[in-house]
């Protein structure tokens, strides 16, 4: 089962990165390749099991479920029910963690999930570098600003 | 029950952390509280459930107990056995996580215990301030000197 791994540190404490990623319909406020979002049905976005639909600037359209949401540990966790992507059972989890040395945040973002053997290293690459550290780097971005 | 956290950034890959910290009788060669440091019966340094005794500069002796340690998930944990200081049931957790878009490493050290009535916070502050952020220093030095 391939595996995503990328971790950062953003310079601002951790409640102010929470207050921006918890809203699992905010991603085209954070995310520069997302254009639009909505939570199917008017269901709240931190209804655990709510589900965004989702379009890319691209026009890739995907729709993910919340799987899990701590405003205690500060995680999120999702799975993907439908894109583009050659994959399945993907699962991932956003976790943030305070640097108590600079009261900065250590932010995380894993996943994991199915597909043919040859796409796999594209796979991982792809939404490591281009999806999850991306939306780091902008994140930080934001942050700094 | 007092909970203490401390975490900081090494800007150092894991591997050369670990290398460091994962030797459970090498805490003489960089924290700056301890003067020395031996396993009891010979032991491994990496077997389960193995002793250090170690000296503080202050003369003062400890022994702690290896409770868990793992090279997969670069962490360990490790109790209090005997100290001339009142941390009672003391438990502490070490991990390390790769920060990967810097190749530098997350290191998060945290620990519970019980204290005699009235000094929680005098004990919480000495153990986070003195021995966690100080560790973190002398490493940030340790490793600066070449000796990682």
């Amino acid at each position: 089962m391939p595996r995503v791994y990328v971790s950062s540190v953003i310079e601002v404490p951790v409640a102010r990165v929470w207050e921006r990623v918890r809203d699992f319909n905010a991603l085209p406020r954070w995310v520069p390749a997302v254009r639009e979002s909505r939570i199917e049905n008017g269901e709240p976005a931190d209804r655990v099991g709510c589900v965004r639909d989702f379009r890319l600037q691209n026009g890739d359209r995907l729709r993910e479920q919340l799987l899990g949401l701590s405003d205690y540990e500060y995680f999120c966790s999702y799975s993907i029910l439908e894109s583009p992507m050659p994959l399945t059972n993907y699962v991932a989890t956003l976790r943030l963690t305070p640097i108590t040395d600079g009261d900065r945040t250590f932010a995380e973002w894993s996943a994991e999930f199915d597909c043919a053997p040859e796409v796999a290293d594209g796979l991982v690459s792809n939404i490591g570098q281009n999806v999850f550290l991306a939306a780091f780097s902008a994140l930080k971005r934001q942050m700094a600003a | 029950m007092p909970k203490v956290v401390r975490s900081t950034v090494i800007a150092a890959p894991i591997e050369t952390v670990w290398a460091v910290l994962r030797d459970f009788n090498g805490h003489d060669r960089w924290h700056p509280a301890v003067a020395e440091s031996q396993i009891e019966r010979g032991q491994p340094a990496d077997r389960i459930g193995c002793v250090r005794r170690f000296r503080l500069q202050d003369g003062s002796e400890l022994r702690e107990r290896l409770l868990t340690l793992s090279d997969a998930d670069m962490a360990f944990s490790y109790c209090l056995l005997e100290t001339p200081i009142p941390l009672l049931n003391y438990v502490a957790h070490v991990r390390l996580v790769p920060v990967t878009d810097a190749d530098h490493t997350f290191w998060h050290w945290e620990s519970r215990f019980d204290t005699p009535a009235g000094r929680e916070a005098e004990l919480a502050t000495m153990v986070g301030e003195n021995i966690y952020n100080g560790g973190f220093a002398a490493i940030r030095e340790h490793l600066a000197r070449g000796e990682g």
